[in-house]
């Protein structure tokens, strides 16, 4: 018989604390993979656009770290950057984030420069694109138009302007296949912003070295007064809303671990004082201490792994479920990767060790004459 | 010494029968800052192979001197040697005991969940050694204590003299050369208890095991070689007189 055998079965003789030790330690891993992955996966889902749509660099207002960046007039600075080296194309782009209607949840409206290459990277499911830049149609992603139960040839009221469905695409990114897409002058038009993006995107020649790169960043920061360009990763990084959910993911992975190791600790102490006595038995027949200390830390530990890998399985069913919400739909993208589902094992086994650790030192350190005499 | 290995058969060791293989002198051991003196000066000397019944009256310091010499607990005061070797140089206690002594206890102190088989292997947990030769150590031991149709059972599946033999079984896996019990008959009846000490007696001869057993049974006692009789934490010399 194996120390873990001999575990197992201390842990199979309480099988209602058990089970509710671990399903506490569950429920919070549980909160760890939904809010970490999402978080991430909100980041991926926007980086995932941005490297579809084939952007180099985006210019911007600076320190925008609204969940959108503010709109600026796009004239000036889009005729001074054409004049940079590498810069083929410059184009503008302006996002909000709007309701079709009072039942339908927000979503995501972009504004694409008529003809630009931001296009290119869209497939056409059914319909045709824009004929024009002021035709007042509008595109539906594939998702959005299962959101809305919309098709080729509806309308449907965006601020007040009724436009007509002019087909319905997909994109490599969940985001835009969540989105609604105009033309941006019928975005600036709908949303009362003549003439404004949010950002510019650029597309370089191809033939950039990345020194190069980086100097006509320092140059868009020098001569361009308020403005900087910045990869879409930056961008997506600094975004406000990637940065809250990141915050809350970290706040949770701290008061996950806290309340595990706790309740970890609670269930080990009380584990190891109604088996005082056992304690001084198995010292009187010549255990080490050292071995008194594995078999609690190893309880421990058999506890944390079970609720880390419940909570893993749980936290999953949990982030598909809320992606698969209205609210959520076409918006995230959870990723969980191989290596955050080991980091959160990993936390995991660290709780079982920190929340075991204490009362394992107590138990060993029980006088075994003592330890014999308990009731 | 053999490891657990061996058979139920002892190899011969250095010390021949009727060497001390405890000498205790002068052992005390006081609770609260002295004002409890369980064991109060107790010069005693067991020899090899012997059977000795410590007897006396409830409180009298019998569990605590048990104690002592099995390492459970450290006098306070006194000097006691392990074949001439001072317990005061031992480094490391838990080894010492699981090389030496084998504990039975009153009221069996089995672990309730595992088998019987399991409970007698339990002492090795930790250890080095195949985990296949001490099963087969386990139930050759358990055999021997005619329990060979009860190896699966759970403690609470057995009866009280077949949980002490399990618990002979069990202090004797690490092959030790002291069997120290406390009360190992006081939770039996008198037939349990006699077949009990019958086959505690068989195993003792046959190992040259010393034995150590406190007893409250006269009956018990009087299958001892030698009776130690104790009263307020000493030796009473005279024991007669108090009964
Ligand atoms: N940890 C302790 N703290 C204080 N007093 C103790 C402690 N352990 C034992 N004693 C006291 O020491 C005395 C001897 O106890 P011990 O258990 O050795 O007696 P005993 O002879 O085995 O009695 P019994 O036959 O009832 O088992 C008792 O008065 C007991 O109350
Ligand atoms: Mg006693």
């Amino acid at each position: 018989m194996r120390l873990i055998d001999f575990a197992l079965g201390n842990l199979a003789r309480r099988p209602a604390r058990t089970a509710l030790t671990v399903a506490a330690i569950a429920l919070g891993i549980a909160a760890v993979v939904a809010l970490t992955s999402i978080a991430w996966g909100f980041e991926a889902s926007w980086q995932k656009a941005n490297d579809a749509r084939g952007t180099d660099l985006i210019v911007t207002r600076m320190a925008s770290e609204n969940s959108l960046p503010s709109a600026f007039a796009a004239l000036e600075p889009g005729k001074t950057l054409l004049g940079y080296p590498h810069v083929h194309q410059v184009v503008g782009l302006l996002s909000e984030m709007l309701s079709v209607n009072s039942k339908a949840p927000p979503m995501f409206v972009f504004g694409w420069e008529y003809n630009s290459y931001l296009w290119d990277h869209l497939k056409l499911l059914e319909g045709h694109w824009p004929a024009s830049d002021t035709e007042p149609v509008v595109l539906v992603g594939s998702v959005a138009a299962a959101l809305l139960h919309k098709r080729t040839g509806d309308t449907l009221e965006l601020e007040g302007h009724t436009l007509r469905v002019a087909g319905v695409f997909e994109s490599a990114a969940l985001v835009e296949n969540g989105a609604l897409l105009l033309t941006l002058t019928q975005a600036q038009l709908i949303t009362d912003k003549p003439g404004k993006v949010n950002v510019l995107n650029i597309k370089l020649d191809g033939k950039a070295s990345d020194s190069e790169i980086e100097e006509l960043r320092t140059r868009v920061a020098t001569s361009m007064p308020g403005f900087v360009a910045i990869t879409s990763g930056e961008l997506v990084s600094s975004n406000a809303i990637v940065r809250v959910s990141k915050a809350m993911s970290d706040a949770t992975i701290l008061i996950a671990s806290l309340v595990g190791a706790l309740v970890v600790f609670n269930t080990m102490l009380m584990s190891i004082s109604e088996r005082t006595r056992e304690i001084g038995v198995l010292l009187a027949l010549g255990w080490q201490r050292r071995t008194i200390m594995q078999l609690v830390c190893g309880e421990s530990t058999i506890l944390a792994l079970a609720g880390g890998m419940i909570g893993i399985l749980l936290g999953i069913a949990m982030t598909v479920g809320l992606e698969h919400l209205d609210l959520m739909r076409g918006k995230i993208e959870a990723v969980f990767s191989v290596q955050f589902l080991l980091a959160v094992l990993g936390l995991s086994l660290f709780l079982g060790i920190a929340g075991g650790l204490y009362p394992a030192i107590k138990a060993a350190a029980l006088l075994p004459s003592r330890a014999l005499r308990h009731e | 010494m053999n490891g657990p290995h061996s058979g139920l058969r002892k190899t011969v060791s250095s010390s021949r029968p009727g060497d001390a293989i405890l000498r205790l002198e002068d052992i005390a051991l006081h609770f609260d800052e002295g004002r409890t003196k369980a064991v109060n000066g107790i010069d005693v000397e067991v020899r090899e192979g012997e059977f000795v019944a410590l007897v006396g009256p409830s409180g009298c310091g019998k569990s605590s001197l048990l104690n002592i010499i099995g390492t459970l607990d450290s006098a306070t005061g006194g000097r006691i040697y392990f074949r001439g070797q001072p317990y005061s140089t031992i480094s490391d206690a838990s080894l010492f005991r699981r090389q030496h002594f084998g504990f039975i206890f009153q009221s069996f102190h089995l672990i309730p969940t595992l088998s019987a088989l399991e409970n007698v292997i339990v002492p090795t947990i930790g250890c080095a050694g195949s985990a296949k030769a001490l099963k087969e150590r386990a139930q050759g031991l358990l055999s021997a204590l005619g329990l060979q149709d009860r190896m699966g059972h759970e403690p609470g599946k057995l009866s009280g003299g077949e949980r002490q033999r399990v618990a002979i079984a069990r202090s004797l896996i690490n092959d030790p050369d002291i069997i120290l019990a406390d009360e190992p008959t006081g939770s039996l009846d008198s037939i349990n208890a006699a077949e009990v000490l019958d086959l505690l007696d068989g195993i003792r001869k046959e190992n040259g095991l010393t034995v150590v057993m406190v007893t409250h049974a006269p009956e018990v006692s009087a299958r001892a070689d030698r009776v130690v009789h104790m009263r307020d934490g000493k030796l009473d010399t005279n024991p007669a007189e108090h009964t």
